[in-house]
């Protein structure tokens, strides 16, 4: 057997055989591994996970005309393609004009209602969303003005984009309520706001609703202006910002109770070791009888210490993750994404934070006097 | 030149003084018992002897080296290399089998060797033991497991505290028997006793009284005769 072998067997059997004791320093290592991976995970995902809530809150990225004027259909799909795939969350285009109902005026949206419906998830619809041609929906406004129900009828009048007159049924499907300026207008699908009003094949606008950062916006704001020269991006910056200041604290929060639990845990492990210890001194005062240096004794319950961190590092790596995901899953209502490189930095940090919290335990370890711990009685 | 050698030593703590004035001198292969009353400076001398602790005049020289002068760490190295420490509590290390134990000793002196510390239980008897923790052990084991640790790096001087104090009547002959063997093959053994039976076997029994000698017995077989 060499030295080596002789040092792991004594260190494992200090811990495999005296389990009771060192289990609770286990515990204390493993608890904080399990808090520092499970947040740290949580950490790095709450902007993914924050960014599809805050998508709930209707576009953060607008579409419109740098002239002024409309965005042609060519101009906002070569916009629309500078956005990633994987981050569109809807895109909504916008056509708007005047119409009536009961010679009242009011404001008639065209728009992809499906996209809309992705794009602005935040509208409270009561009825249905229109699926047929002929079916709209009205906002709580203008169903309160002209007295309509979902299963209504009402007939719209206007002039289209010809100056003709024009005069047409529609059914409500469903009545909106945003607490927003939504609820002045009548939404209804491209094809019928272009069969009243006619074709100029143009929108007004084009709502788009993207998961991504405000940097990763700013980016993509500044293609689109490469590529669609006669399109304006704007970012909604009452959605961006208070997405950023939200994520930006929540972010804090949890480094800070990251913080907090890795100094908690460094405390119980060297209350604990230095516990161990103390209830050691006889088995620490035999060793010196028998010459073991103070280095020897200093390596001996630091690789106890290490070996625990090590073990407590892994079993934390695995809870941590099952903890990040019922964060994620009761907090964010869905899984969050483990970063692989978190079970070795998991690891490592269990190892460092452990053998911290050893050094003042087992610098004590090296003050024990043989001839005061052996002494017969 | 005797293997131990002191000169004039005395220990003092505060306004207690543990020793006074002690001169001694242990030849090699020489079986030495020391006697006292509690308080008498048997484990002080003990201490200072196995290089545990320093006294505070006098000189203590081993194997020609003075160690009442050598610094802490030298002095480990010291008791490492020259002297195997027998204990009335064992001592053993818990969470280790009868043979780990044996091999810490060496693992502290040079590298541990299974074989050799196998040999070292069978010479106590202990060889079917090996695989045994401390607590599965009964005290007299325990006690052969103690000396097979004392005795497995060769040191100069085996220097043992009240070995058979925690020891039933049997258990007690068993050690005894080793402690003859190992004289018998010339090693060096200073015990410390409050026995007189077991202090009878050593060739000389120092009799501390006060931190002084107030007499050294030389004992031939059980009968003894007075000197000095």
């Amino acid at each position: 057997m060499t030295k080596r072998s002789m040092y792991i067997k004594m260190i494992t059997s200090s811990l495999i055989r005296r389990r009771s004791r060192m289990f609770v320093a286990l515990l204390a290592v493993a608890v904080g591994a399990t808090i520092l991976s499970g947040l740290v995970t949580v950490y790095y995902d709450i902007p993914r996970q924050m960014r599809q809530e805050f998508r709930s809150y209707g576009a953060n990225f607008i579409l419109v005309s740098a002239s002024g004027e409309t965005i042609s259909e060519e101009s906002a799909a070569a916009a629309l393609g500078c956005i990633p795939e994987d981050k569109v969350v809807g895109t909504a285009p916008y056509r708007y004009e005047t119409v009536k109902i009961n010679e009242q005026p009011f404001m008639a949206a065209g728009t992809e209602l499906s996209e809309a419906r992705k794009a602005s998830p935040y509208w409270f619809v009561s009825g249905e969303w229109p699926e047929r041609d002929g079916s709209v929906l009205i906002g709580q406004e203008v169903a309160d003005v002209i007295k309509l129900l979902p299963g209504n009828s009402f007939t719209m009048t206007g002039t289209d984009l010809a100056g003709e007159s024009f005069s047409r049924d529609f059914r409500v499907s469903g009545i909106v309520q945003t607490g927003g300026t939504e609820e002045a207008f009548i939404f209804m699908s491209l094809a019928d706001f272009a069969s009243v009003i006619g074709e100029n094949g143009a929108f007004d606008v084009v709502e788009c609703s993207i998961s991504a950062s405000q940097a990763e916006l700013e980016t993509i704001a500044a293609r689109v202006t490469e590529i669609a020269e006669d399109v304006a991006p704007r970012l909604v910056t009452r959605v961006t910002r208070s997405e950023g200041a939200v994520l930006t604290k929540l972010q804090a929060l949890v480094f800070l109770v990251t913080a907090v639990v890795l100094l908690l845990t460094m405390i119980c492990v060297a209350t604990t070791m230095m516990a161990v210890v103390a209830e050691r001194r006889k088995e620490i005062g035999l060793k010196k009888a028998l010459g073991a240096p103070d280095k020897s004794i200093i390596t001996e319950f630091l690789g106890e210490g290490l070996l625990l961190g090590c073990l407590g590092g892994a079993l934390g790596s695995a809870l941590g993750f099952g903890f990040a995901q019922i964060i994620g899953v009761n907090v964010f209502s869905r899984a969050v994404q483990f970063p692989a490189a978190l079970a070795p930095a998991t690891l490592i940090a269990s190892v460092l934070i452990t053998g911290l919290a050893c050094l003042i335990p087992v610098r004590s370890a090296t003050y024990v006097d043989p001839a005061i711990v052996l002494r017969g009685e | 030149m005797a293997l131990l050698d002191i000169k004039g030593i005395s220990k003092i703590y505060g306004s207690v003084k543990a020793l006074q004035n002690i001169d001694l001198a242990v030849e090699q292969g020489e079986w030495l018992s020391i006697m006292g009353p509690s308080g008498s400076g048997k484990t002080t001398m003990m201490n200072i002897i196995g290089c545990m602790d320093k006294p505070t005049d006098g000189k203590v020289i081993l194997d020609g080296i003075d160690i009442s002068a050598e610094s802490a760490r030298n002095l480990t190295a010291i008791r490492r290399d020259k002297i195997g420490l027998i204990f009335q509590q064992f001592h053993l290390i818990s969470y280790l089998t009868a043979l780990e134990n044996i091999m810490v000793a060496q693992y502290y002196h040079s590298m541990p060797d299974e074989k050799e510390a196998l040999q070292a239980l069978d010479r106590v008897g202990l060889l079917e033991r090996a695989k045994h923790l401390p607590s599965q052990l009964s005290g007299g084991e325990q006690q052969r497991v103690c000396i097979a640790r004392a005795l497995i790096n060769y040191p100069m001087l085996v220097l043992a505290d009240e070995p058979t104090g925690n020891l039933d009547e049997v258990n007690e002959g068993i050690v005894m028997d080793i402690f003859r063997q190992l004289h018998s093959e010339g090693s060096t053994v200073v015990v410390v006793t409050h026995d007189p039976e077991v202090a009878e076997e050593a060739q000389r029994t120092v009799i501390l009284e006060h931190g002084r000698i107030a007499r050294i017995t030389y004992n031939v077989g059980r009968e003894s005769r007075k000197g000095e």
